[in-house]
């Protein structure tokens, strides 16, 4: 099933008297449960195509349609819902909010759902038992290490059962062993829970256990591989 | 929603202790703000209360009646008649606590060596008792109210008996016009001497018993110049007097706003005051709240840019930091009120003698003890116009995290 299609896609951005084209004639279709690297080198548009795909940022020219939807003809305050409801999103640092234990961070953007007690209660036990941190729920995050934090902030992006997840250079700022945990946990969640995750890296290891891997210099999509995994 | 609304509290709270230090400078700037401010007012309240309850105590009474020309022009022949009926009917209306009648005259009160234009009053000694508070106002060892049955005794203040050279059992000789417009005088012996808070009304007022001084200027019998009422609650001044106006259609009916115009506004004054203050105080305490919550908003770029992205919406973003904004200032407020209560009423009961550099007070009728008061509606009053300040002042900030781009603020 087809969750997000991208029609030539154009992001330019003016800066003073020079053009730049971020994203340039970008055509993709990503499938539910899929397990995607876009990679590149540094400027190649990477996380811009991630900020447009994920609503934070208006293409130039183009479309992108979400199950159906062209974000585009979204307000921005339809734009904020639709967000809340249909994309969860994993930053490179993190991002999680200090004040707020684990729990409390992971459980957030169900409260902005206005979901109920114990749907809440279900879902973080569910969460936290896959991401394998239960017994930090209570701890803030500045209590917990940099590959404990990106793993409530998966948990916090899957929370609210977006039908994808954007992931900015998730293990950017994560040692070895806690790549290959949070990989392992974001493989099995895909496996397990069908959960599409979109990632933009210039990370070996995730390349490596990525389904399908796109090349993207000078905004465009230079090749689109699916591997046998 | 009220979850929602649970959650934003909560993450607006914590984040004001994020930076302790900070939030609690801000936190004491507003507590001595509020205490400044509150206790500025409530000194001021508690000096004009004092002016207004002396001033109803000792002189004007809450309701007072009068022939409408003696008012004007304070001549012996403009009498009321019939005042025993009157001071019956009066007497029988629930809201009235007691009621008294007076004869007026202006005399010059000399003595041997000196002289002093006086108010004469003539008063029933034991009803006027239960109106005004002179007699509690005997200095200690200086003589009584009215105890001698003799005749063309006189109570004095203390200003005039320095004044005239005066003391206990002294003779004093007060001359003035009689009801048919002669002059008469008589000698009188000073039986008490009084002193109250205003140093202007002792110099002025002499009093005697009525039957002398009705004798003396030859007024006709159940006559009188003032009938003065104190009521059981002085808020309900305003209904008396139209009420009284309906038993004695034919006299002037005043209340004490009317007779003493400079005490209704005192008393306005002092409340707008209040405002005024509070205003100045806010405006100050706005400005600082305002820079440091810009600075708050500088700090959290990113994670205001990360909950924007990922759902929350500029409406929740603004609550976030409107609740933030005034709770900072809210609990500033509450410490300074209760600072300011526990001043207030602990000053209020025990007083603040200023006597050493307020002597001057006297003369204008005020205390030189103060006596802080501040109404329960004071306090709210401050906390509303708080909420207020919190409000216009989280805008800005406002605007400026809503301002944000989620995209350009998590790249920060």
């Amino acid at each position: 099933m087809k969750v997000i299609e991208i029609k030539n896609l154009h992001k330019i951005y003016h800066d003073t008297e020079v053009e730049v084209k971020a994203v340039n004639g970008v055509n993709l279709e990503f499938e539910e449960g899929e397990f995607s690297a876009i990679v590149g080198p540094s400027g190649s548009g990477k996380t811009t195509l991630l900020n447009v795909i994920g609503g934070l940022d208006a293409p130039s020219s183009g479309s992108v349609i979400i199950d159906g939807t062209d974000i585009g003809t979204l307000s921005s305050r339809e734009m904020i819902d639709f967000r809340l409801h249909n994309i969860g999103f994993v930053f490179q640092a993190y991002n999680l909010i200090p004040v707020l234990t684990a729990r409390e961070n992971a459980e957030f953007i169900m409260q902005l759902q206005k979901k109920s007690r114990a749907e809440r209660d279900a879902r973080i036990a569910e969460l936290f038992t896959a991401i394998g941190i239960q017994g930090k729920e209570d701890i803030r995050p500045n209590r917990l290490s940099g590959g404990q934090q990106q793993r409530v902030a998966v948990a916090r992006a899957l929370a609210s059962k977006p039908k994808f997840i954007l992931a900015d250079e998730p293990t950017a700022n994560l040692d070895s062993k806690s790549t290959t945990n949070l990989l392992d946990i974001m493989r099995k969640l895909n496996e397990e829970e069908n959960v599409t995750f979109i990632f933009s890296t210039h990370d070996q290891r995730v390349i490596d256990r990525a389904k399908r891997v796109i090349v993207l210099d000078d905004g465009k999509v230079t090749k689109d591989t699916k591997t046998e995994q | 929603m009220k979850q929602n609304n649970h959650t934003i509290l909560k993450i607006s709270w914590r984040n004001i202790w994020r930076n302790r230090l900070r939030s609690s400078i801000i936190i004491l700037a507003v507590t001595v703000g509020i205490f400044g401010g509150l206790v500025s007012t409530g000194i001021m309240k508690g000096m004009v209360m004092g002016l207004i309850n002396n001033s109803l105590e000792n002189q004007t009474s809450h309701i007072q009646i009068h022939n409408k020309q003696f008012v004007e022009n304070n001549e012996v022949g403009f009498l009321m008649t019939q005042t025993d009926k009157l001071l019956t009917d009066i007497s029988r209306d629930p809201e009235v606590k007691s009621a008294c009648e007076r004869t007026k005259t202006f005399g010059m009160a000399s003595t041997a060596s000196k002289a002093a234009g006086v108010m004469v009053n003539g008063i029933d000694p034991e009803k006027e008792k239960t109106v005004t508070g002179i007699w509690k106002k005997l200095i200690k060892d200086k003589g009584t109210y009215f105890e001698s049955n003799k005749r063309n005794r006189i109570v004095i203040s203390e200003k005039l008996a320095k004044k005239l050279n005066a003391k206990i059992k002294s003779k004093i000789v007060i001359t003035f016009q009689d009801y048919d417009g002669n002059l008469t005088g008589a000698s009188f012996k000073v039986e008490g001497i009084y002193r109250t808070q205003n140093s202007m009304f002792d110099g002025q007022n002499v009093f005697v018993r009525k039957t002398d001084l009705d004798k003396l200027l030859d007024m006709p019998p159940h006559t009188a110049h003032e009938i003065a009422i104190l009521l059981k609650n002085y808020q309900h001044t305003e209904t008396e007097v139209t009420h009284i106006k309906k038993i004695v259609p034919d006299y002037l009916v005043q209340g004490w706003p009317e007779i003493d115009p400079y005490l209704q506004v005192s008393a306005s004054m002092v409340d707008f005051m209040l405002y005024i203050f509070m205003l100045i105080i806010l405006i100050a305490l706005g400005f600082a709240i305002v820079n440091t919550m810009l600075m708050v908003i500088l700090e959290r770029t990113k994670e205001l840019g990360m909950i924007m992205a990922i759902g929350m919406n500029k409406f929740k973003v603004f609550k976030m930091i409107f609740y933030e904004t005034t709770l900072l200032a809210i609990i500033g407020t509450f410490v300074g009120i209760v600072i300011s209560a526990v001043f207030t009423l602990y000053f209020g009961r025990h007083g603040i003698d200023i006597s050493i550099v307020g002597q001057g007070f006297e003369a204008l009728g005020y205390s030189t003890v103060m006596k802080p008061y501040l109404e329960l509606a004071d306090y709210f009053q401050v906390l509303a116009m708080v909420i207020i300040t919190g409000l216009i002042a989280s805008i800005f900030p406002t605007i400026r995290a809503l301002k944000m781009k989620p995209v350009e603020a998590i790249r920060d």
